[in-house]
């Protein structure tokens, strides 16, 4: 008993002391040294941290703008991609061979969807939106036909025997089976859409946002709030998985495994 | 087992159907574009696909030769990095702490936007100097970044793989005495084998994202710089042909991937359930 709660404090106590080291190990210059970097290019902790309390008012309606771009592109995407599992599961043949399709536009590069995106839609808010919804939407319908079709054996068969319709099926059996599943979706779904929406902003006409700021501080030289930035798009990042794994710890508990 | 071949045909039938009914909708939507609504913005918009193919064939040398440069410094960087990620997933296995101590990092960088991270890297590689030889800082740039994305999915996913190993194999080759070299060899490493490839075939696609990324953001050449030069001068013919090069390139990776894993695999060819983490 002793050696397991050891064995868990050293499983928190290990990393923060790498942590620690590294930023030590930053702050006295020794990857300065190592790169051959001025201390002008890779600002130091202390100073990075200095920036970012100084200028919380510029970087949190920058935060907030991203945030909001990437809530409700994953939103919209997501949905979308949840419909089309849902109609590639009534249409089991031409809807599969729909997905597997459709998961090869996955492998198209943000950077390529965005300037499309900012040629259809004159707001830059809307394209930005749009390309987080499609960057989303394939991991979601991937997911969530898998969720919708990998039933527990014979589950399909007592259905049968109850005689009970598409309908009945799909609401008292698929559904309630893909939940796990649509989580899995919405985890991957959120590293994508920062993703996303941070790239757009890389593109975007709109002079505002995470994106815009890291690229736009960095390439004028102002490299601590440049990193202030990134460390805001980090926060943010890990701020959104948290509450998705919160949400699937409660959605989730009833469920033994 | 006939049933399951001729699902497998019908399959592949099915997705050619696709193909063909995505091109058509394609067209069809850059002929309403065009000639009903007549917008003239039709070339920024949507081209017709045939056009787009014309001038991909028309300016060949020009697209090809920035597709190289794209493409070989993502495989470089493709390849440093799965090396890498490789190399730590089997040192994680071995020694715990290291396990321990890099695992809650590798976690919390996958909710870390690292294609954020770009301009960082091109911000610090720019004085950066390389011995005699001269190799351009965005060429440097490229690989890195290119090898970041790459690492943690290949990391975690052989991680997850080398964890997942049977107990009762292990104990089995722990009764033969086995070494550890021996037990690597011969039970984890085969068996992590298809772990990795769903690893590679997340980071196949980020990587030439990541090339093209560094491209558009500060390189001087490459399909990414072809892009915003041509959307900056308002040649949408260059633009499209580059967007749709990107795309083949994205998706060539991931089949790229696909292939080797049949190669090394055969025996896996058509049941592609396993997952990773």
């Amino acid at each position: 008993m002793a050696s397991k709660t050891f064995s868990a404090a050293m499983g928190v106590i290990l990393p923060v002391l790498f942590g620690v080291a590294i930023v030590v190990l930053w702050e006295h210059q020794a990857f300065h040294r190592l790169l051959n970097v001025k201390v002008l290019q890779l600002p130091l902790p202390s100073r990075i941290l200095s920036v970012l309390l100084e200028n919380t008012g510029k970087i949190i309606p920058d935060a907030v703008i991203t945030l909001r771009t990437a809530v409700l592109g994953l939103l919209i995407g997501s949905s979308i991609g949840f419909l089309v599992a849902i109609i590639a599961t009534f249409f089991p043949r031409w809807g599969y061979g729909g997905l597997t399709v459709l998961s090869a536009f996955n492998a198209i590069p943000v950077v390529a969807l965005s300037p499309i995106m900012n040629v259809w839609f004159s707001s830059p808010s809307v394209a930005k939106t749009a390309v987080v919804s499609i960057v989303c939407m394939v991991a979601m319908s991937v997911n969530a036909f898998r969720g919708l079709n990998d039933l527990k054996p014979f589950s399909l068969d007592l259905m049968k025997s109850y005689a009970s319709g598409m309908g009945p099926v799909f609401l008292k059996l698929r559904l309630p089976n893909s939940v796990p599943y649509i989580f899995t979706g919405i985890r991957i779904n959120v590293a994508s859409a920062m993703i996303g929406a941070i790239v757009s902003e890389y593109f975007s006409s709109a002079s505002n946002g995470l994106g815009f700021g890291i690229r736009n501080k960095l390439s004028t030289g102002q490299f601590p709030l440049g990193w202030a930035y990134i460390i805001g798009a980090s926060a943010i990042g890990i701020l959104l998985y948290m509450i998705v794994v919160t949400f699937e710890g409660l959605a989730t508990k009833h469920r033994s495994n | 087992m006939g049933k399951v071949k001729s699902f497998f045909k019908s399959g592949r039938f099915v997705s050619l159907v696709w193909i063909i009914g995505i091109v058509l909708a394609w067209e069809i939507a850059a002929f309403f574009i065009a000639d009903v609504f007549h917008d003239r913005m039709m070339n920024s918009k949507l081209p017709y696909l045939h056009s787009i193919i014309g001038t991909i064939v028309g300016n060949f040398a020009l697209l090809s030769m920035a597709c190289a440069t794209t493409l070989s410094r993502a495989i470089i960087g493709f390849a440093a990095g799965a090396l890498v990620g490789f190399a730590l997933a089997i040192f994680m296995s071995l020694f715990r702490p290291i396990e321990k101590i890099s695992y809650p990092y590798l976690l919390l960088s996958q909710m870390v936007p690292i294609l954020g991270l770009a301009p960082v890297v091109i911000s610090i590689v720019h004085k950066v100097q390389i011995g005699s030889v001269t190799i351009a800082a965005s060429d440097i740039t490229r690989v890195i970044i290119a090898a970041y994305i790459t690492f943690f999915p290949v990391a975690t996913n052989m991680l997850s793989g080398l964890k997942s190993v049977d107990a009762d194999k292990l104990s089995l080759m722990f009764t033969y005495a086995a070494r550890k070299p021996t037990v690597y060899a011969k039970l984890m490493l085969p068996f992590s084998v298809p772990y990795l490839f769903s690893g590679l075939k997340i980071a196949a696609p980020l990587a030439v994202t990541a090339s093209i990324l560094v491209d558009s953001l500060g390189a001087a050449g490459g399909i990414g710089y072809n892009m915003t030069y041509s959307l900056y001068t308002g040649t949408y013919s260059i633009f499209w042909a580059s967007v749709l090069c990107s795309a083949a390139m994205g998706i060539l990776g991931y089949y790229a991937m696909v292939l080797f894993e049949q190669l090394f695999m055969p025996w896996k060819r058509g049941s592609s359930k396993k997952g990773g983490r």
